[in-house]
């Protein structure tokens, strides 16, 4: 449960509900960071590697639970059947229209951190951002799509999920913008000095930093009820991590500075939320993760207590609409053909059966560093269950080779080297004809009306009668069918039993 | 190593740790013991014709058992034209004992005839999108080229291989001697065709009357 993890509301704002049980609020601190109503933050899904991207349009309190409404944006990937034209790196889209998938609620515990979207349309509701802005922004926008009639549109709509689109596009002051270089000169000083610097995510405001006894640098200019929940008596953790280098590597050691004693104290491997410490190098780690704050090791020396940090999302679990299910029909053939076309989709072979394409993910993760999307292939009836076949979808082309390369050169799981290659196999279109064995009789007598009615009949499905044609001829088939059964199961046993003294033959 | 102070405090957070990961286990393995219900509810229908919808499938089912979902399976890697397949789940397990009865001790038509379906019960990886399975684990390891055990990983490979060839092999004999069945039961149906057609011929003509004189036998009707 969420007990240990730092929490407290901000502005007050309306009061709602049939009893008059539910609270709203403009803003809340979470974990030592403060979200604003239309901030941009991240939410994890069980068992996915990349996050979600969306924006806070409601934030609520009704009896015990916490909420937030959000609104989502989509990443290229998500909506590859629909993209036209360019995209940039850090693109995402604002979602749009009605129906699923435009906003969910989650429960506020889901809220994974912090990101800046800025929004480059050039529409005159926007206010257009500075270059600046643009360079520090996680991500950027200016086209939306419209999960009612899945289109992509650069227009900017009037309302969006019942808010004017306004307070949905850039903020009028130039607030959210984080200079990562400073802060680290400011941490430098407060690290020596011993005290305590929550800077937690992106949305800090440059004036803050330097002042170091502030509790929660994250006090705006505008009239907000400063967050006095992190007083320097209590426990601050902050996210430091060792200098990233690895692009694909989303796992970061959170290093924090405790006063107190009591700390959720977390697996190493859990990932955080940071932004990158070289903005001027224009590093764009897997397209998602960024850090916050990047401290060299030798400012870590002097911190006492080193302890690593968990990340909430890794607790909790967000209910949102099942994406992947969203864009029919067959969301999965679609982005396979794209994917191969882009050279992105990896043919692996000798796979444990039993592997779902969550095992999968996670196999990539953890061997390769790499994030992709996966799916187990094989046909129930025909391929042999010794060998597990999957399509592995990666993010690029050359991340896709160098997993080939790299799986190719040895990768043995649970004692089965796999093997792998680009493409996709080639199959023959799914048939459009009749089934080999469903017979017609070709009856000129017949007038077109019985034709018709003959059709209908034999469309219908029935048990075959043992007195007519059909039941000996339906006999002759199931005869072949058994026969058929056995020889599949003669030889998959078979191979069975190849892999396994071979295997035994090679421990010796 | 830590004080007995720090040491205990260590052991705290650990238990807590664990308990944290504890909850994330509760909810995968909760997850996959819903699949596996709905794995038991589900039979698995091949031999179909590409022409059925699951329409057809819900309709002709509906004799026994309620279809809740139908999901036809998409062919990725045979190259050759093959019968369609579907995973049909239905209410519960007796319904679905009761459709996989009722396919095999008759055979049913579905969308055609002669050749019937087949129906069998489902396993969890005939499904595309089953959820992780708790305790299953993902373990792995690097033998490369100039590791010991590299020749025999490569030759196993060779033998995965060569298995999936000999796979591929059976069922183009399968679906070849499918195809001459199917020639051959036209061939016998369209044979007795033409057989009733002449006899319905000779009746409604009358000419069956002039060949039973002429063979001396004497038909049924006299």
């Amino acid at each position: 449960s969420n007990e240990n993890i730092q929490f407290s509301w901000g502005k007050k704002r309306a009061k709602g509900g049939a009893k008059m049980d539910t609270q709203f609020y403009g803003s809340f601190t979470f974990d030592n960071v403060k979200y604003s109503l239309y901030d941009c933050v991240y939410l994890f899904k069980n068992g996915e590697s990349e996050p979600y991207i969306g924006k806070i349009v409601k934030i609520w309190q009704q009896n015990e639970a916490k909420k937030v409404k959000i609104l989502w944006f989509f990443t290229p990937d998500e909506i590859r059947n629909f993209l036209r034209g360019p995209v940039a790196e850090n693109e995402i889209f604002l979602a749009s229209g009605d129906g699923t998938g435009l906003a969910d609620i989650n429960p506020l515990e889901s809220i994974a951190g912090k990101c800046t979207v800025v929004c480059i349309s050039k529409d005159e509701r926007n206010r257009q951002p500075t270059p600046k802005e643009q360079t520090v922004a996680d991500y950027i926008f200016y086209r939306f799509f419209d999960v009612g009639n899945c289109t992509l549109s650069e227009q900017v709509p009037e309302k969006i999920a019942g808010l004017e689109v306004n307070v949905l596009l850039n903020p009028k002051d130039e607030q959210v913008i984080c200079y990562p270089d400073q802060d680290v000169q400011g941490m430098d000083q407060k690290v020596g000095a011993g005290l305590v610097a929550p800077l937690p995510q992106s949305a800090v405001k440059m004036d803050e930093i330097p002042v170091a006894p502030l509790p929660q640098s994250a006090a705006k200019m505008e009239d907000e009820i400063p967050v006095a929940a992190v007083p320097l008596s209590q426990s601050v953790a902050i996210s430091l991590p060792p200098s990233v280098k690895e692009v694909d590597k989303a796992q970061v050691a959170a290093v924090p500075l405790p006063l107190a004693v009591e700390e959720d104290v977390p697996k190493p491997t859990q990932k955080v939320f940071k932004r990158t410490e070289n903005l001027t190098t224009k590093n764009m780690p897997s397209k998602k993760l960024k850090l916050s704050q990047d401290l060299t090791t030798q400012s870590m020396a002097p911190v006492p207590d080193v302890k690593v940090r968990s990340v909430p999302s890794a607790q909790q679990t967000t209910r949102q609409a099942d994406r992947s299910k969203w864009f029919k029909p067959q969301p999965w053939h679609g982005k396979l053909a794209q994917a191969d076309k882009e050279g992105r989709l990896v043919y692996i072979q000798n796979l444990d059966i039993r592997f779902g394409a969550s095992e999968i993910v996670e196999l990539i993760r953890e061997a390769l560093q790499l994030s992709c999307t996966a799916k187990p292939i094989n046909h129930p009836t025909y391929d042999d269950p010794n060998n597990g076949k999957a399509y592995v979808v990666f993010n690029s082309r050359n991340i896709a080779d160098e997993a080939v390369m790299k799986i190719n050169s040895g990768l043995v799981v649970g004692g089965r080297p796999l093997y792998c290659s680009k493409g996709l196999l080639k199959v023959p279109k799914p048939a459009s004809g009749a089934l080999v064995g469903h017979l017609t009789i070709s009856n000129q007598k017949m007038n077109p009306r019985q034709r018709e009615e003959q059709k209908k009949a034999v469309s219908t499905s029935h048990c075959s009668q043992p007195n007519t044609i059909e039941y000996d001829l339906a006999l002759d088939w199931m005869l072949v069918r058994e026969k058929q059964a056995m020889k599949f199961s003669i030889l998959h046993k078979r191979h069975a039993g190849e892999r396994k003294s071979f295997a035994a033959k090679m421990e010796k | 190593m830590a004080t007995s102070d720090e040491q205990a405090h260590e052991d705290r957070q650990d238990i807590k740790d664990e308990q944290l990961a504890h909850k994330d286990d509760e909810q995968a393995e909760k997850e996959y013991a819903d699949f596996e219900a709905r794995v038991r509810r589900t039979i698995y229908i091949d031999h179909l014709s590409p022409l059925v919808t699951a329409q057809v499938i819900k309709a002709s089912l509906a004799q026994c058992a309620n279809v809740v979902s139908t999901e036809f399976i998409q062919n990725y890697t045979i190259q050759y034209e093959i019968p369609a397949a579907a995973l049909v789940e239905v209410d519960n397990v007796s319904q679905a004992q009761a459709a996989v009865d009722l396919m095999n001790n008759f055979p049913f038509m579905l969308g055609g005839m002669p050749r019937p379906v087949r129906a069998v019960f489902a396993k969890p990886d005939m499904f595309p999108d089953r959820p992780r399975k708790p305790g299953l684990k993902v373990e792995f390891s690097w033998v490369k080229q100039g590791d010991p055990g590299y020749d025999g990983m490569n030759k196993l490979k060779g033998l995965a291989r060569r298995q999936e060839a000999e796979n591929m092999a059976l069922i183009k004999n399968q679906l070849e001697e499918e195809k001459e069945l199917a020639a051959q039961q036209q061939e016998t149906l369209e044979a007795s065709n033409s057989k009733y057609d002449m006899l319905e011929k000779l009746i409604t003509d009358g000419d069956i009357t002039k060949l039973a004189q002429h063979y001396k036998v004497k038909l049924g009707d006299d």
